[in-house]
């Protein structure tokens, strides 16, 4: 990728340095020994294999003929900050941020998150680059729809709150999210969030609902799986 | 095709088992569905439509008439219809990515666009 250091910035990949190149090789065994890739690596197979949310994404994107392979779509890298994971579109592969992804849940969360925007990536002509509204819709998608706001995980931040707390949640990290990635003002990115929030909050897509917990994901999967059945039946 | 057949000669089944109409409405009237409404939306679920649902499955097995299956599917329908109740910001892909499948490259040239 070609892209100059300023372009860089523009569009977040400064906060994943090894995009281009890492300290170590791929499979070498410096990387195993001084990194915490071989540990992302394990916890992402078992988030593909047991996550509901996870198994779900994955089926959609089957379906929509953007089979995801593990080694194609997806790299566990040193990412700066605390920041988790990305969507890199010009590559078409997930991030997963192994310095900052330490524990099972999480993984499954970030994996979930990331496989969201891939998800709209596939299905939808997403601008990633030059349309906000796009940006900050798929974010909303996958704060949304992800267990990023969750309940417990926002009591876990800090954040208390109960009535509608979901929705300010999601907004929040929409924001959050977009500021970490472009060059842009509150102000404007407030703005962009709040001029597509409805229609995105209410894009369940693959998920049919918006999955809070396990249980739910579980139900959503169920009918994912039933698919043929219901639209043949209707 | 399997779809065809069904279609030829009419819809013989629900569209979701009646044990699934019945989980459906346990689980929308629990506990923590009710909590994650209230944390979600501000409301309590309206869970009525799963029972009815379940009602009709039990009818449509037992004596499958065309106005059992039509109110079992139009309850189905108007579900959908909810899921849809927006225009979407971006627009629908006819077919996936054209550089979804294709080998990484190191130091790839910016052209790779979808």
């Amino acid at each position: 990728m070609d892209q100059t250091e300023q372009q860089e910035e523009d569009y977040g990949y400064n906060l994943f340095p090894e995009r281009n190149s890492g300290k170590f090789q791929k499979g070498s065994i410096a990387e195993s020994l001084f990194t915490f890739n071989h540990k992302c690596q394990v916890m992402l197979q078992f988030a593909m294999e047991t996550s509901p949310y996870a198994k779900l994404l994955l089926g959609a994107m089957k379906s929509s003929g953007c089979a995801v392979y593990k080694d194609r779509h997806f790299s566990c890298e040193d990412c700066d900050g605390t920041v988790s994971g990305g969507f890199d579109a010009t590559s078409s592969q997930i991030v997963l941020c192994q310095n900052n992804i330490h524990q099972q849940s999480h993984m499954n969360r970030v994996v979930t998150h990331e496989l969201i925007h891939a998800f709209d990536h596939c299905r939808a002509h997403v601008d990633w680059f030059n349309n906000f509204k796009h940006l900050a819709c798929s974010e909303i998608r996958a704060a949304n729809l992800s267990g990023d706001c969750s309940f417990h995980n926002e009591v876990s931040r800090f954040n208390f709150g109960l009535k509608k707390h979901h929705q300010e949640c999601v907004r929040g990290r929409a924001l959050r999210s977009i500021l970490a990635v472009r060059k842009v003002s509150r102000e404007e990115a407030e703005k962009v969030v709040d001029e597509v929030f409805d229609t995105c909050f209410n894009d369940h897509a693959p998920f049919g609902r918006i999955p809070h917990d396990k249980k739910d994901a579980k139900f959503a999967y169920r009918d994912f799986e039933n698919r043929d059945r219901y639209s043949a039946n209707l | 095709m399997e779809r065809d057949t069904l279609e030829v000669t009419n819809v013989t089944m629900p569209p979701r088992t009646c044990d699934d109409y019945w989980s459906e409405f346990r689980h929308c009237k629990s506990l923590w569905n009710r909590f994650h409404n209230y944390y979600a939306h501000g409301t309590s679920p309206s869970c009525g439509q799963w029972k009815e649902d379940y009602y009709s499955c039990r009818e449509w097995e037992k004596n499958p008439g065309p106005e059992t299956k039509e109110s079992l599917q139009q309850s189905e329908r108007n579900r959908e219809a909810e899921q849809r109740k927006f225009t979407p910001v971006w627009d629908l892909r006819r077919d996936p990515p054209r550089d979804w499948h294709m080998p990484l490259h190191q130091g790839k040239s910016p052209d790779s666009q979808s």
